[in-house]
């Protein structure tokens, strides 16, 4: 009884520490509004060239960190961003544009490249999108520096990475305006976000519930499943053996 | 000399006779009188959650209060009534009576299991203080369990420590039926009531290791940070839905079959007539036991599942509820052309079949995947469950206590009060979940303390119905009390049984039986 009266006090002293601050999450986004984005952060565009972001911002800009080689949540993510973009009544390339950068820092312009073909030729407004949305990738300090900055933080497992789904909306500034969570977006929501970045306003996030990525993680998830099926053996294991033992064992004759 | 179990003290004093007694009877009575203490307060907290939802808006308690209260009230019944009730209670007591042994196979376990219990029970009332109760709700669904303020950990470990009292006593009642059945009592002659206890000691045995190692899984989440259901971390907070349900769903075979069983008991004794296929009911409890194993996610039709997944657990459902409607058959079958004598548990019998046809009818509209998108987590899935949970063990917990009073207490009841706390309890019982149903379908969602205006008519007429069920619950207790202490001594068997348990002299003595019998007729063989 003691000894169990002790183990309650001590679980009872970890129920204070519960949920998770912002500042120690490990995955997900810390939203960062009104912040800026380091302008002088270098990416590879399309062409093999190296360009400061800074000079890519002159309007409403969509960021959008995903990898190239996403097996998970980032082709929902980017096929949910082509069919607002591919909806909305906004000229993109003219009144806003989007940014696509790969924090996988292993990816190369080639694969980048592909992935923007694969998209545009879905879209219905292919040419518009030619002009507006472009595929990057990076080094790994100025990936760092970005999602930093922007409160996106991921982790990799493996080969692969557990990260969230969003859109960064920064206004002409560099200054984050808006926050898209999830893979579905409404073109009155795209809408609403560019016009308020355009006046250099911010808001706030209209669906709170991030959807992240499944890993899978080799390590990570056997190691969840075999807790779950080395119990399950064992207990079918035991409860067998005692089934058979009752049925196969004579009782012993009581006096 | 005869000497009653109630009066065999074994020289020990006190509060002692009770707590270090290992005779099958008296520990039986022990879970009873502390399932009696959880049952009031389970009661209460119901109906503070009537009285606060009998007008829309703050009535009673703002939504934290009334987040904890469903929690509570929830953990109370289902982990500390329901699931160890019928198996604790008459298990214990007639279980060893019934197949003609002097008592279980471990009695020292037998005991230690209700200290478990206890203990299990302690750390349930842990969790009202300190942070503040727990406000998951009692399936402690992840993520929100391990993010909450609250004290969800000691309430989930105590479901945990309910779970060992729960294996141990299945353990200890299989062993005893493979074992110690009296010379002549073969498989086929046992009385149906064991053979539920049967099939319910291997769910117990097989279920309950499940719940135990998903509450650590929890434990491990809330404390180490883990991430089994995070998927920040990698994890999955469907797979905890599934861990919970595998268990859960069998839970509430381990409540339901020994309440048919109960039924099957009382049935045959107040129609005069033997049961009517004996050997279909005893198939049906196995193929319960068996099947209830596989229809686990059908509470999981709306959490994002795959359509094969969602139609498979759909089909399995319907077809778990075949056996079901097998047992119903045959206990109509059974009075058809009976002498039928609509004495006090005869009452409480066929309005368990009327209760329960609606609870398990309503299973099936929410078995149906179309519909189950409509009806998840509204006032329907409440009414359905109290219908089967409620209405179906706590009719059989009644209709078994007044059934087996005599033989329990020596004692008889007063039948006139018996009969009316029977009907005031049946009316409030269906006015308070009836019209839950109407309210589900009309969308009013569960969980919530406040509702629309439009809400405003049935939801009256359900506080009422708690207020008219709490009078008849306590006509009923009250006349039980009054009868276990001062009630007329009662004739041997007084219903006419055809079981040993009413062979024996009652009270029966410490060791049930002054030699072992031999069975030689088949049981529910009236003359």
């Amino acid at each position: 009884m003691n000894r169990n009266s002790l183990t309650i006090v001590f679980l009872a002293a970890f129920m204070g520490l519960h949920g998770q601050s912002d500042s120690d999450l490990e995955v997900g986004v810390v939203e960062k509004l009104d912040q800026y984005i380091p302008m002088d952060a270098m990416l590879v565009d399309e062409h093999g060239d190296t360009v400061i972001i800074g000079d890519l911002i002159d309007k409403p800009t969509i960021l959008n960190f995903v990898y190239y080689r996403c097996p998970g949540i980032c082709s929902p993510l980017m096929d949910g961003l082509s069919d607002v973009m591919d909806a909305s009544d906004l000229v993109l390339g003219k009144d806003y544009q989007a940014l696509t950068i790969s924090f996988d820092p292993r990816e190369t312009t080639i694969l980048a490249t592909r992935k923007k073909n694969n998209y545009l030729n879905l879209m219905e407004k292919k040419e518009e999108a030619g002009k507006g949305w472009f595929f990057f990738t990076s080094d790994s300090a100025n990936i760092r520096k970005l999602t930093d900055a922007t409160g996106f933080r991921y982790k990799p497992t493996g080969n692969d990475f557990i990260h969230a789904a969003t859109l960064i909306i920064v206004d002409p500034e560099g200054r984050i305006s808006r926050y898209m969570n999830g893979i579905y977006f409404l073109p009155f929501e795209l809408k609403m976000s560019i016009i308020d970045a355009a006046a250099g306003k911010s808001g706030p996030t209209f669906n709170r519930v991030l959807l992240y990525c499944y890993s899978f993680d080799p390590e990570g998830q056997k190691y969840v499943l075999n807790i779950t099926k080395v119990s399950a053996t064992l207990i079918i294991f035991l409860a067998v053996v005692l089934f058979l033992v009752l049925v196969f064992f004579r009782k012993r004759k009581t006096a | 000399m005869y000497k009653s179990y109630l009066e065999e003290d074994m020289g020990r004093k006190g509060i002692f006779k009770w707590i270090l007694s290992t005779d099958h009877k008296r520990i039986a009575l022990l879970y009873l009188y502390s399932m009696m203490f959880w049952f009031t307060i389970g009661v209460v907290l119901g109906l503070l959650m009537k009285l606060e939802l009998i007008a829309p808006g703050k009535t009673l308690m703002g939504p934290q209060a009334y987040n904890a209260t469903f929690t509570v009230h929830g953990v109370i019944m289902i982990f500390l009534i329901v699931i160890p009730g019928l198996p604790a209670v008459f298990g214990n007591f007639l279980l060893p009576i019934q197949i003609g042994a002097r008592d279980v196979a471990f009695p020292r376990l037998n005991l230690f299991s209700w200290y478990i219990y206890v203990l299990g029970s302690i750390l349930v009332i842990i969790s009202l203080f300190g942070n503040g109760p727990p406000d998951t709700g009692w399936t402690f669904y992840a993520p929100y369990s391990f993010k909450t303020g609250t004290n969800m950990l000691p309430a989930a470990l105590g479901a945990f420590v309910l779970g060992f009292s729960s294996i141990l006593t299945g353990l200890n009642f299989i062993v005893t039926i493979h074992r110690m059945r009296a010379p002549g009592m073969t498989w086929m002659k046992m009385p149906l009531f064991t053979w539920t206890l049967y099939g319910t000691g291997w769910i117990q045995l097989l279920a309950t290791p499940i719940v135990g190692i998903t509450l650590l899984m929890v434990a491990g989440e809330r404390i180490f940070g883990i991430g089994f259901f995070d998927p920040a971390k990698g994890g999955d907070p469907l797979l905890y839905q599934h861990l919970f349900w595998i268990y859960s769903h069998p839970a509430v075979y381990i409540m339901i079959l020994p309440a048919m069983g109960v039924i099957s008991e009382i049935i045959p004794t107040f129609v005069r007539k033997t049961i009517f296929g004996y050997k279909a009911i005893v198939i049906s409890t196995l193929a319960i036991a068996f099947v209830g194993y596989f229809v686990w996610a059908h509470h999981m039709f709306t959490a994002g599942m795959s359509g094969t997944a969602l139609f498979t657990f759909s089909i399995l459902t319907f077809i778990v509820a075949i056996p079901s409607a097998i047992k119903v058959f045959n206990w109509i079958s059974t009075m058809h052309q009976g002498s039928i004598s609509t004495e006090i548990p005869f009452l409480w019998a066929t309005s368990f079949i009327f209760i329960f046809m609606i609870g398990g009818l309503t299973g099936l509209v929410l078995g149906s995947l179309a519909t189950d998108v409509h009806l998840h987590d509204t006032a329907f899935v409440v009414a359905h469950f109290h219908f089967i949970v409620f209405g179906g063990v706590g009719f059989a917990f009644f209709g078994a206590m007044h059934y087996w009073f005599p033989l329990i207490y020596g004692r008889m009841y007063d039948s006139s009060w018996a009969r009316t706390g029977w009907i005031v309890f049946f009316i409030g019982f269906v006015s308070l979940y009836g019209p839950m149903f109407y309210l589900g379908i009309k969308g009013m969602p569960r969980r919530y303390f406040d509702y629309l205006e439009e809400f405003h008519g049935p939801n009256i007429i359900s506080s009422f119905g708690a207020l008219v069920m709490i009078t008849g619950l306590v006509i009923i207790v009250t006349n039980l009390i009054k009868s276990a202490r001062n009630g007329p001594i009662a004739a041997h068997n007084p219903w006419g049984g055809t079981n040993l348990e009413w062979r024996i002299q009652a009270p029966p003595i410490l060791e049930n039986f002054d030699e072992i019998p031999v069975i030689d007729k088949a049981t529910y063989k009236f003359d």
